[in-house]
């Protein structure tokens, strides 16, 4: 492939510094000075350091779909010949800049698989997230600091995985060899760094093929959609899986597959806004209806769903596709240590066993 | 801690035939972390453990709903409690949330536990095969290899400033009391620490600091005496007090809102910011309150059952105002 | 940078505005609404049991059954209750108002399947909104269905919807039968539950689909009367609600299992509930 260059180490800073004078660019980074091991995207700013020695406590997740935003703007105008009435002006413009994510991991791009399904492949195409999809690049490393609570490869990924990036970026001695993947990858790289020699381009090769072979997770978590269905109303079962869940949020608001949202309406004398904001399936209120009554009043129907959303009905909809990267936030942020492998895992051994 | 443990087991044991639920703790998958348990058969009680990495606050499986309630009224709810988790419980029976004589209560005295966090600022471990503390180290061993750490630098933050470590209520007791890391005047000096610095620095530490909240509102779940949780005013919209925007206005308002309806009655068992996964030093403001109550109102929460919160009342001869 | 003016943008409202406002009971108003557009007003197609999600800008959206059927489309009807945030500020709006409309979303009845048939609809309180598009449509289209059967009740007289209707329903070939929970003065027709002046019609099963929408209390035991009386499972339809925000199957948040109420829904078959998970 045509578009291959080396950085050098001691080069990947001023070569970042080129990029983002070309292109918006977010780098994993200390999200506070003192607390190196907090980490998350960040805009790249001079004088920022990159982290890129292990997976980032936030996903990239916000770059596609933010926290919050404005899907559009009202303005209420009164006629002042007929005061009782009044009428309104709607404004959707949005604005989308060029983005290049360098450094994420082949879970976090591969999440954003799942969010395409649902944004873009359903009856109605969600067209903030596809302007920003459309306008955002991922260079991706190739990786090799799983830690115990990763098992991308138990959800269909692995660490060298390249599904969703547009570069692949291979750690060797001295420096990174970063490989073009996509056409409209190509063009951003030039003139960006050197051609690798052969000696690089061989260890390039060797790395990516000694990732590719290293399994991440012991377990298989695909085809849980039978076991789910076949323990949904086995209340014993969640409530020993979930008992210890807070209920919190923390594990949806990390996670890089996790999409839900929220619509709300914000309005001050004559002009408001309708925003869009991360929701949770772990809140009481997500399912709450006006009338009271709420489908899923106790934290173990929330989970359930939740495990039941991810391996489940996204494999039932999307032909078998796990709606769970394995990168494993979830785990690692649970202030309980709850582990959604074991959940799923053991759907699938036990009801084998109740046949 | 093993002793201490096989204690655990031996009692656990003897008690459970009159327990509907034991509330315990138990080995997670990552050494330096523990996940709660509830026991209701003897085969489980060997999974229980006590140990520096037993850091979470399970008190609050008592109010949270689902609430554990014993289904038959003979029996009770077993659970293990640190010092700073009994005054939780303390406080729960204040306001009547659960009935004394329905709990059985393990009370362990503690000398601390690991912020896992902190160990991983010190050393980025990955794979951590064992961890456990000795004498004032702690040694893990994880891929790199083993590290040995000061045991002051990776314990939570709460724990170094500690002056209950032996539990205040408890119907058996764990281990050997122990004696507080800190002394008396020193007990707020994190608060004290802030409150020196000019207005302006404190407003930029807070602004800084609550610019990372994703407003999970994990700290107002992980708090036993947070209990409006599923009417939480950071949520409802009927009536609506904040917008879902993520700006400084609107976390400082449910944060400042969540702390002062904590004042007198927090009793500063830290999980508020143990479980915040942006690592936000959300106890500060608690903690800032409680020094008020302290100085104004003699009030320390959290450890007379037969008292009565300040603010939950009304006293016509309030001394100290 | 790119400042885009989506072209097709399912989260923007139509501008319409209420035309008609009738106050049906104390906590219900039926709104009258043209598009503002009124190319897209005279293009707008819709099957009955679709629904909208109707915007007042500043407090939200919410939504609701178009319960105008298509046949008559001078205006597009939606009845509301008032429960919430945004219900509460719908109540408020005068004739004039501007307002927006998503619509239409969700699947809507399976008429073209219904032809040649029987039909029972059971209606409880504003139940019978999602029921009068599709009993509306019936009527224009007389000959399309066999024997027609109106069962309505509510909690008093003053809870019933659409009286100023009754009239038309039975000169349009509807046997109405209508009822309240307890005896009234001044109401001369029945009186006891739905459920159980169900069983005393006891209407046949053979070759007739039931449609049914009411709270959910009287659902389930409505649902009970019909197996006894011997409807099959594929034989009831019902529509349900959930909280909705998107309406367009992304937000996530009003699944019952692997469905979603507004993509799949909220018509369903009782033989689909029973085979979705059982989180209603």
């Amino acid at each position: 492939m045509a578009g291959k260059i080396f950085i050098s180490i001691d080069r990947l800073t001023s070569t970042l510094e080129k990029l983002s004078a070309k292109i918006d660019l977010w780098i994993p980074a200390s999200l506070q000075p003192d607390k190196r091991e907090l980490t998350g995207f960040v805009p790249y700013h001079a004088g920022i350091v990159p982290i890129l020695d292990r997976q980032s406590t936030l996903p990239p997740k916000k770059i596609l779909l933010p926290q919050v935003e404005t899907l559009l703007r009202f303005e209420y105008r009164k006629d002042p010949r007929n005061p009782l009435k009044g009428s309104v002006s709607l404004d959707d413009k949005t604005e989308v800049r060029p983005a290049l994510v360098f450094g994420a991991r082949p879970c976090d791009a591969k999440a954003f698989l799942t969010l395409d399904r649902v944004f873009t492949n359903g009856p109605y195409v969600d067209p903030y997230y596809l302007e920003r999809r459309r306008n955002t690049l991922f260079a991706t490393l190739v990786c090799r600091q799983a830690d115990e609570a990763c098992f991308c490869s138990s959800v269909g990924s692995g660490p060298a995985d390249t599904e969703g990036s547009d570069f692949r970026v291979i750690p060797v001695d001295g420096g990174y060899v970063v490989d073009a993947l996509t056409e409209k990858a190509q063009s951003l790289f030039n003139s960006l760094g050197d051609t690798p020699t052969q000696h690089q381009e061989a260890q390039a090769r060797q790395v990516v093929e000694k990732t590719s072979q290293h399994r991440v997770g012991d377990l298989d978590l695909a085809g849980s959609t039978g076991a789910f269905r076949k323990r949904f109303e086995e209340d014993d079962y969640w409530q020993e899986m979930a008992a210890q869940c807070l209920s919190c949020g923390i594990c949806t608001h990390v996670c890089p597959t996790c999409y839900c949202f929220t619509i709300t309406d914000e309005i001050k004398n004559l002009h408001g806004e309708r925003l869009r904001s991360w929701d949770s399936c772990m809140f009481y209120q997500y399912s709450l209806e006006a009338s009271g009554h709420n489908p899923r009043p106790s934290k173990l129907n929330r989970y359930r769903n939740r495990v039941g959303h991810k391996f489940s009905y996204i494999p039932e909809k999307y032909d078998g596709l796990i709606g769970c990267c394995g990168c494993g936030r979830c785990i690692r942020s649970c202030p309980v240590s709850i582990d959604i492998r074991q959940i799923v895992g053991r759907l699938k051994e036990n009801a084998c066993e109740s046949e | 801690m093993e002793t201490d443990t096989m204690q655990l087991h031996k009692l656990v044991d003897e008690a459970l035939p009159e327990l509907d639920t034991m509330i315990g703790w138990a080995a997670s998958y990552d050494p330096l972390r523990t996940t709660p348990i509830f026991i209701r058969e003897a085969k489980s009680i060997p999974r229980l453990i006590w140990s520096p990495f037993c850091a979470q606050n399970l008190t609050g499986y008592l109010v949270k709903p689902p609430a554990l309630k014993p289904a038959d009224k003979h029996k009770r709810i077993g659970i293990c409690v640190k010092g700073c988790d009994s005054r939780s419980l303390v406080a729960l029976i204040q306001e009547k949330f659960v009935t004394r004589d329905r709990l059985r209560i393990f009370g362990i005295p503690c000398r601390g536990t690991v912020d896992w966090r902190q160990v991983m600022r010190q050393v980025p471990l990955s794979h951590v095969r064992s961890a456990k503390v000795e004498d004032n180290l702690l040694i893990v061993d994880d891929a790199g290899g083993t590290h040995k750490l000061n045991l002051e630098d990776v314990l939570a933050r709460k724990c170094l400033r500690c002056r209950y470590p032996n539990p205040v209520v408890y119907d058996a007791l764990i281990g050997e009391p122990t004696v507080s890391r800190i002394t008396p005047e020193d007990i707020y000096r994190d608060v004290e620490a802030l409150e020196k610095r000019p207005l302006e620095e404190r407003l930029a530490f807070w602004q800084s600091e609550l610019d990372r909240c994703m407003r999970c509102y994990a700290c107002r779940n992980a708090c036993p005496l947070c209990v409006c949780q599923e009417r939480c005013i950071a949520e409802t919209r009927d009536p609506k007090w904040l917008t879902q925007r993520m700006g400084i206005p609107e976390k400082f308002l449910f944060h400042f809102i969540h702390a002062i309806h904590l004042a007198g009655r927090c009793t500063e068992c830290g999980e508020c910011e143990r479980v915040c996964p942006m690592e936000i030093p959300v106890a500060l403001m608690k903690e800032k309150l409680n020094k008020i109550m302290e100085e104004m109102l003699g009030y320390v929460a959290g450890l007379d059952p037969t008292a009565i919160p300040p603010l939950l009342t009304f006293n016509p001869s309030e001394t100290g105002i | 940078m790119r400042v885009n003016k989506f072209l097709n943008n399912p989260y923007l409202p139509e501008l319409a505005t209420v035309q008609k406002i009738i106050q049906e009971t104390a906590n219900i108003r039926t709104l009258m609404i043209t598009l503002d557009d009124k190319k897209k007003m005279r293009e707008f197609i819709f099957r009955p049991g679709q629904v909208g999600q109707l915007s007042v800008f500043g407090a939200g959206e919410s939504t609701f059954v178009i319960n105008s059927p298509p046949t008559r489309k001078d205006y597009l009807q939606f009845s509301v209750m008032r429960v919430g945030e945004v219900t509460q500020r719908i109540h408020q709006l005068n004739a004039g108002d501007q307002i927006g409309l998503r619509a239409p979303l969700g699947n809507g009845f399976q008429y073209e399947d219904m032809k040649g048939h029987d039909i029972l609809f059971v209606g409880g309180g504003i139940g019978m909104a999602p029921l009068r598009t599709l009993l509306l449509y019936m009527i224009d289209n007389r000959r399309d269905y066999g024997d027609i059967m109106v069962l309505y009740g509510a909690r008093s007289p003053n809870d019933l919807c659409y009286t100023y209707e009754f009239q038309e329903w039975k000169a349009g070939g509807v046997n109405l039968v209508l009822t309240v929970d307890s005896e009234f003065p001044g109401w001369k027709e029945r009186v006891g539950f739905v459920p159980t002046v169900l069983s005393e019609e006891s209407p046949s099963p053979h070759n007739r689909i039931a449609v049914v929408c009411g709270p959910p209390i009287m659902i389930k035991f409505v649902l009970f009367g019909l197996k006894e009386l011997g409807f099959e499972d594929h034989q009831i339809f019902t529509t349900l609600e959930k909280r909705m925000k998107c309406g367009i199957g992304i937000c996530g948040r009003c699944n019952t299992g692997s469905k979603y109420v507004c993509l799949d829904g909220p018509v369903f078959s009782y033989e689909q509930i029973r085979g979705m998970a059982q989180e209603l």
